[in-house]
């Protein structure tokens, strides 16, 4: 029995010896969960420009594995979103927008989180030691100048969706400048496609459209209502669909996937998000789109058009 | 659709030139003082809305060639610094110049400043700011570094000269390593709609434009928060060539001077949006003089990029 034990034994021991010396496997796997709402092009700029950076910087090393959800914008979809990529145990998720990384949070779970396009990120609901992200910030003031350049603008209905935080507080800033130049702002609360004929029934002299994930994914809709009605609109996504949005203020969406991107290898280097500081992109582009604007009729002055970084035509 | 990029520069130059050919189509009208043999072409250094300013200078030329019996023709530049480059080859008589291109002008040319115009504030006299969106986070130069700076043009003290020498007086000798961007805008009211916007972090303008929009619209002074300020120098001066002769120097200088004391040189005052012309002297640049030296010591052409 010893006989044979013995060289059993003796080559169980090296092998361990072997084992324990060996490198860790450099191509094991991290599974990154990525919740993208619905489909919204600026989003889908974001994780574009996400995906290529991270594999910019992982090149060579752990293969990874990204599961996508793109839940429809409601509460229970961003939750079961959520809870799915929970359940999967993934090493991290990825969201884009407030809405679906609040889902992720209101899950209370430890898998880190790193979110990206979530407008003013401090004054968002998003803090956590598991959590980091980045997001921007647009002068909404600017929007109201901007107007006032081409048109004057007594009323502006404000589209926005008040299933989303950050489309709501956007939505309460706009509203606030707007009364201090004397403009009456009027909501214009969109939860679902019923809530399009809201865009009917008043006649604004311009609408600011909020970065709502779901007035967005309805985007084409509410701005073939407002072509007829013959009302500009504005902007704080690029109108990467060309509906047709008249003046688009926003932060170039490359930046913000881009660190996403180097945040989750940070964490996937083992880093604790809490350690990586959150961070608000605010430099813009302006867009005028000179076609839009001629089929309501405006022209634009000149000293309007210097401004711009992009005028479409 | 077709998207095309726009630059600042491109529609400016673009604008400036449209300019060029109304004013050079206005030139050949005649004006009150035609048939007349003596004639002063006078240069003009581009505003943000060149064709408010083109209505405004044409009025003042009108006074002046019935004033003083000499037929005077404008020319608009196509930006900042131009009319000292171009003063010989277009065979300017005179221009109306800001601050640092008649430094320049007084140094290089031998020009001799007439008269400042005083607007409709009392001022003649105009100042350089720093200012930045009051959410950016930056308070002084050290929380500049890394971000993205507007300027006008080179050729321009509030908008370029200031902010060098007061980069260079906190230590910061190279602005293009120190900032990730650093670009000029064309005009004083395109850089603080930069900044408004967020297309820049940091910019330096005029404080008369910086103002002017403020009146217009009170929201932006809530939001911008202006974190340095210039010495006070003359905004803008008539400045006119050594070889015009002492007499015909002398009238242009009455005339101007005079304008507040008469209905019709109120009533061209009020066009011109300024209350009345005070004198002007080379002294008067001394400080703009001192600003150039210390923000670029060594250079030996102002003003050029």
């Amino acid at each position: 029995m010893n006989t044979l034990l013995r060289p059993l034994l003796s080559i169980l021991f090296a092998a361990l010896v072997v084992l324990a010396a060996a490198p860790p496997d450099a191509h094991a796997q991290k599974r990154i969960g990525v919740i993208l709402t619905g489909d919204i092009p600026y989003y889908g700029a974001m994780h574009e420009r996400f995906i290529a950076e991270l594999g910019r910087r992982t090149a060579g090393g752990e293969k990874i594995e990204i599961i996508l959800q793109r839940p429809f914008p409601n509460a229970i979809s961003w939750s079961n979103a959520a809870r799915k990529l929970i359940a999967f145990d993934v090493d991290l998720i990825v969201t884009y927008g407030a809405p679906a990384a609040q889902a992720v949070i209101h899950e209370k779970s430890r898998i880190p989180l790193v979110y990206a396009g979530l407008y003013e990120p401090d004054q968002a609901a998003v803090a956590g030691k598991n959590v980091t992200g980045c997001g921007f910030k647009v002068p909404l003031s600017s929007i109201i100048r901007y107007f006032k350049g081409f048109k004057a603008v007594n009323t502006l209905g404000i589209v926005f969706s008040s299933v989303e935080e950050d489309s709501v507080r956007q939505y309460e800033t706009m509203k606030e400048l707007a009364a201090q130049q004397g403009i009456k702002a009027e909501e214009i609360d969109i939860r679902s496609r019923v809530d399009l004929d809201k865009l009917k029934t008043k006649n604004w002299d311009a609408v600011f459209i909020t970065g709502s994930s779901l007035v967005h994914l309805l985007l084409e809709d509410i701005m073939e209502i407002l072509r007829k009605e013959k009302i500009p609109t504005a902007d704080i996504f690029p109108d990467f669909s060309e509906a047709g949005v008249v003046m688009t203020l926003f932060q170039p969406a490359h930046l913000q996937g881009e660190t996403a991107a180097e945040m989750a290898t940070q964490i996937l280097l083992g880093e604790k998000p809490g350690n990586i500081a959150s961070h608000t992109f605010r430099d813009t582009e302006l867009v005028f789109n000179l076609v839009a604007a001629k089929h309501l009729g405006i022209t634009f002055p000149i000293n309007l058009l210097i401004e711009a970084t992009e005028v479409i035509k | 659709m077709r998207r095309w990029p726009l630059s600042a520069h491109g529609v400016t130059r673009w604008l400036i030139a449209w300019g060029l050919m109304c004013l050079t189509a206005l030139a050949a009208l005649p004006v009150s003082a035609a048939g007349q043999t003596e004639e002063l072409l006078i240069g003009i250094e581009p505003e943000h809305n060149i064709f408010k300013q083109m209505e405004r200078y044409r009025a003042l030329a009108g006074y002046l060639s019935g004033q003083l019996g000499v037929k005077v023709n404008l020319t608009i530049m196509s930006r900042y610094g131009e009319v000292i480059k171009r003063f010989k080859s277009l065979n300017l008589d005179g221009a109306f110049l800001t601050s640092y291109t008649a430094t320049m002008g007084i140094r290089e040319l031998d020009l001799q400043p007439v008269a400042n115009p005083v607007n409709r504030n009392g001022e003649s006299t105009a100042q350089g700011y720093i200012f930045v969106r009051k959410d950016s986070g930056i308070r002084d130069v050290k929380d500049m570094e890394g971000k993205s700076i507007v300027f006008v043009d080179p050729a321009t003290m509030e908008g370029y000269l200031f902010p060098l020498a007061y980069l260079r007086q906190r230590g910061i000798t190279d602005p293009e390593k120190y900032f990730n961007r650093f670009i000029y805008s064309g005009s004083h009211a395109s850089t603080i709609f930069a900044v408004l916007d967020g297309r820049a972090d940091i910019g330096a303008a005029k404080n008369t434009v910086f103002d002017k929009l403020v009146d217009n619209d009170p929201s932006i002074a809530q939001e911008l928060s202006i974190i340095a300020r210039s010495p006070k120098v003359p905004e803008i001066t008539l400045c006119i060539k050594n070889e015009i002769a002492g007499d015909l120097r002398a009238r242009l200088s009455e005339v101007l001077l005079r304008m507040d004391k008469t209905p019709q040189g109120q009533n061209v005052l009020n066009q011109f949006e300024a209350l009345r012309f005070i004198e002007s002297s080379k002294a008067d640049f001394a400080t703009v003089e001192a600003m150039a030296l210390e923000a670029l010591p060594g250079t030996a052409e102002h003003g050029k990029e």
